[in-house]
């Protein structure tokens, strides 16, 4: 059993994560925005891939586990609890299936059109990884509203 | 004909007087848990099922019933 306070503790962060995640993926998206507006000569330096190397990490492990993972075992088990851990299963499904076709699309357009090794992998994480963080955030959001 | 869960989780809280917060406190879930089962959003498993009918002193079966529509 948990005390009441543990439980508004988690309430409240799970509001904030859902909110947090969908900040997380404006950014994501706006910075493949600008990734694709770019020049392709400079596009590619080293700093900027790693920039989005380390925020693509990040989104994973916060999609792997949840994230606060500085916070107490007591609170993280009631933030990621039973419904999360379905909202997650979820989004990671549907992040996989959106990855896979988006592969195939890319597939298929390279036959017609030129589209660099680097291009293709921006474009199939950014939606892979994109759209599994913008479901958990609404699937998440849904749950505390509902 | 689909087949759905529902359940009665609110009014045997209600008799109670417990908040959804007090309850998920007592079965060692989180408030939102509570709230989309309520709401029939989500489907618990055994486990938490089994959980809230002990915290609300019922059984499973007076908690829980399918119904078609």
């Amino acid at each position: 059993m948990h005390d009441v306070h543990g439980v508004e503790e988690a309430e409240r962060m799970g509001r904030a994560r859902s909110r947090i995640f969908f900040v997380l993926a404006i950014v994501f998206f706006s910075g493949q925005a600008a990734y694709f507006g770019s020049s392709p000569l400079t596009r590619d330096s080293t700093p900027r891939i790693g920039a989005w190397l380390i925020l693509v990490c990040l989104i994973l492990m916060l999609l792997a586990t949840g994230g606060f993972l500085l916070r107490g075992r007591k609170v993280r088990d009631l933030l990621n609890d039973e419904t999360s851990r379905m909202n997650r299963l979820a989004s990671q499904a549907l992040g996989f299936w959106v990855t896979i076709i988006t592969a195939l699309a890319l597939y298929v357009e390279s036959m017609f059109d030129s589209l660099t090794f680097n291009e293709g992998v921006h474009i199939l994480v950014t939606l892979g990884v994109g759209s599994a963080l913008i479901s958990f955030a609404v699937r998440e959001r849904r749950a505390h509203s509902a | 004909m689909t087949e759905r869960l529902a359940n009665s989780i609110r009014n045997a809280r209600e008799v109670y007087g417990w908040t959804q917060a007090e309850l998920a406190a007592r079965v060692g879930v989180s408030r939102k848990t509570i709230n989309t089962i309520e709401n029939g959003i989500f489907v618990p498993s055994t486990l938490t099922a089994l959980k809230i009918a002990e915290a609300l002193g019922r059984s499973v079966e007076e908690l829980f019933s399918v119904i078609e529509s």
